[in-house]
């Protein structure tokens, strides 16, 4: 990346939308990009336009059959880990932000505030749930993490949408080890709301982290917390 | 089960999305079915190996189900939603690797991952469309075909692929964005997968 193309403002339009939708822009140089997206209307357009023609891509390689063995480990996996249903008539937990085509949403852009906000401590209230404060930093919203009889949520209101093509995932740290994943990614609705199942068993864990990652999450997390909420 | 099995078999992805939200395994397995040789096929071209490509689809696979995945059709059809997970996982898989670096592109794995030969193509009504996707980017010149395979099959960024070919990174993101054009023109893509 040039000088020139770090300055704000001196951005080349449409230079940077074909490698966005390929997926080769990274680190500064892809965040510069997204922030430069939610007041460019020319390469929101632009990207809409090449996100169609990357989402055919994939039927361009050689088509071959899966094999028995995977479908079977896939099928044995899923049947030994049976999911929590989403409640019906809750504000509703959504991986829309997972969508195929999240480019070619136009006009969501990202309004990132600077301000942390911290969210309000409520412990042992109603109905028996304790209530963990969550602190929300570097995005607009508010964060409670509840425990109720065994089932612990995340409840975000009015939470800045991860991004395009991207989700939040959720982390789980005891102590001063690195943080696992807790295979638990979410995006949130049109109003940022958010109610995320999370593993019941937070034996020893002492902070729920959630970040923001590329669409299907990955292993070790690659940027800074945007909410953290402690248990100890 | 035969015949919850059947009966759902008649639903469309959309639908059967719908009890993948309510944990229903057997709606899962129906689209693993229909879409697991496509996600296995695009992890195939991207990884060039039969392990790591398993390895993606399962990642992906059970990231969608252990996340319970609502899906949003207003968002696009459910197997590009399939497919963008597959793609991202393989990408994370590459980046993560700590001999990645080393890769140059006549390395004989590169040279694999980007030319996987076995075509069954089991589903045969979608050859025609696999075909001309196929027959488009053939088309291209060579300098933008080779970018656009390097990015989104390769998983490679425009500063590797700069590199690796010696040219400046704006260049290679200008033939990105001639291909792209170009491919847009001949598909003439609002971006649907069959």
């Amino acid at each position: 990346m040039t000088e020139r193309d770090q300055m704000p403002g001196s951005h080349d339009c449409g230079g940077d939308a074909a490698a966005y939708v390929l997926g080769a822009l990274e680190g500064q140089e892809l965040e510069a990009f997204r922030t430069h997206l939610e007041r460019c209307a020319v390469c929101r357009d632009e990207v809409d336009a090449f996100g169609g023609v990357v989402n055919v891509l994939p039927i361009a390689a050689p088509q071959q059959r899966a094999s028995r063995g995977l479908r079977r480990r896939v099928m044995r996996e899923v049947r030994k880990e049976p999911r929590r249903a989403a409640r019906p008539g809750r504000a509703g937990w959504s991986l829309s932000a997972l969508g195929g085509r999240a480019w070619a949403a136009g006009g969501a852009a990202l309004s990132v505030v600077a301000a942390a906000v911290v969210v309000g401590l409520t412990l042992g209230g109603g109905g028996g749930a304790t209530v963990f404060p969550a602190r929300v930093e570097g995005i607009a919203g508010t964060a409670q993490l509840r425990l109720t009889n065994g089932h612990a949520e995340l409840v975000v209101h009015h939470l800045t949408p991860p991004g395009r093509r991207r989700v939040y995932e959720v982390w789980l740290q005891r102590g001063s080890a690195a943080p696992v994943p807790a295979s638990v990614l979410f995006g949130v609705n049109a109003t940022g709301d958010a109610d995320v199942g999370l593993p019941t068993n937070l034996h020893g864990v002492s902070a729920v982290l959630i970040t923001s990652e590329p669409l299907g999450g990955t292993k070790v997390p690659t940027h800074k917390p945007v909410i953290v909420a402690r248990l100890d | 089960m035969f015949t919850l099995s059947r009966s759902l078999n008649r639903l469309a992805d959309e639908d059967l999305m719908e009890l993948v939200r309510e944990g229903e395994s057997s709606a899962f397995e129906i689209i693993f079915d229909r879409h697991g040789d496509t996600a296995y096929s695009l992890a195939y071209r991207m990884c060039g190996s039969r392990v790591r490509a398993e390895d993606v689809v399962q990642d992906a696979f059970l990231s969608l189900w252990r996340s319970g995945a609502r899906y949003d059709r207003t968002r696009g059809s459910v197997r590009s939603w399939i497919l963008s997970v597959v793609h991202n996982r393989a990408i994370d898989t590459f980046r993560r690797e700590a001999t990645r670096g080393s890769l140059q592109v006549g390395d004989e794995g590169l040279a694999e991952r980007l030319s996987s030969g076995e075509l069954i193509d089991a589903e045969v009504e979608r050859r025609d469309d696999a075909g001309r996707v196929r027959g488009a980017l053939r088309d291209l010149p060579v300098d933008q075909r080779e970018v656009i395979e390097l990015s989104y099959f390769g998983g490679f960024t425009h500063v590797e692929i700069a590199e690796m070919l010696s040219l400046p990174p704006g260049t290679v993101k200008g033939r990105m964005r001639l291909g792209l054009s170009k491919l847009r023109i001949a598909l003439g893509t609002e971006g649907s997968l069959p």
